[in-house]
């Protein structure tokens, strides 16, 4: 590839996050990271905004029932319980996720480096972080389960 | 602040989030049933728990300082000019301070206003 190609290559900026061809696990883990952390940061902002109706909202002076029952009657409902679940199975991914790239920052589950040979496949990283990145994925669909029994079925 | 620093803050944040993401959902759904943890009478009493509210506070920055770091991390992927990164930089810290001023604001509300309806 040429130089200006390479560069091109590099710079593909978000079109090359959603472009999907050739990922192996550990780049679908990269994307999902930041597409989680992206999500998690609006729902916090989100919620900022409605705990904030505990006091009466952005001009409320103290903590407020009526405010608090005005903001409960729009997100405490079946939809308002989808998203929450939605959103304890990212934030649980990105935890644990984000657990394996500490890790793997710090040395700590690196595989050995080996010889690069034909035909130059990406051999991705260690099996202890492939098990890792596994591992997130079932640790967050069962805190969906845990977060949908809690808000459906009363569990707690 | 240097590159590796800002990193280092990153990871630390990630760290203390998991720990205080995990009690604030323990608080939510395992220690109380849902209900009873979103009712008034028990957040206002959560609130004025000095020591929740002091983990309260903690948990809007941390959580805050690593969300918005991150997305600074993620738009200087995009683009690598001086320009650029210093104006992801400040806007960075604007937002930070923002938003842990409006969730303080919240939480000084919660712990010291009188009711108002």
């Amino acid at each position: 590839m040429s130089v200006g190609g390479e560069k091109a290559k590099n710079r593909r900026g978000i079109h090359g996050w959603l472009n999907p061809y050739h990922y192996n696990a550990e780049r679908w883990a990269y994307f999902f990271q930041r597409v989680t952390g992206v999500a998690i940061l609006l729902y916090v902002l989100g919620h900022l905004g409605d705990t904030s109706f505990f006091v009466g909202g952005p001009t409320g002076t103290g903590p407020s029932p009526s405010a608090w029952a005005f903001i409960g009657s729009i997100f405490e409902n079946s939809f308002g319980h989808l998203i929450l679940i939605l959103v304890v199975l990212v934030l649980f991914f990105h935890g644990v996720n984000g657990v394996r790239l500490i890790l793997a920052e710090f040395g700590v589950i690196l595989g050995k480096p080996s010889a690069i040979e034909y035909p130059y496949k990406p051999k991705g990283l260690s099996y202890g972080q492939k098990v890792l990145i596994y591992v997130a994925i079932a640790i967050a669909v069962a805190a969906a389960v845990w977060a949908f029994l809690v808000l459906f079925e009363g569990l707690g | 602040m240097k590159e590796s620093r800002l990193m280092l803050v990153q990871y630390a944040t990630a760290v203390a989030a998991v720990a205080l993401v995990s009690v604030h959902l323990i608080m939510q759904g395992v220690i109380y049933p849902y209900a009873t943890a979103i009712s008034f009478n028990n957040i206002l009493s959560v609130y004025r728990n000095g020591f929740y509210a002091i983990f309260l506070e903690a948990l809007l920055v941390v959580v805050l300082v690593h969300g918005f770091n991150g997305v600074r991390i993620i738009l200087n992927e995009f683009r690598q000019t001086k320009p650029w990164e210093t104006w992801v930089d400040l806007g960075t810290v604007l937002a930070i301070v923002v938003t842990v001023a409006y969730g303080t604001r919240t939480v000084i509300l919660a712990v010291f206003g009188g009711a108002s309806g």
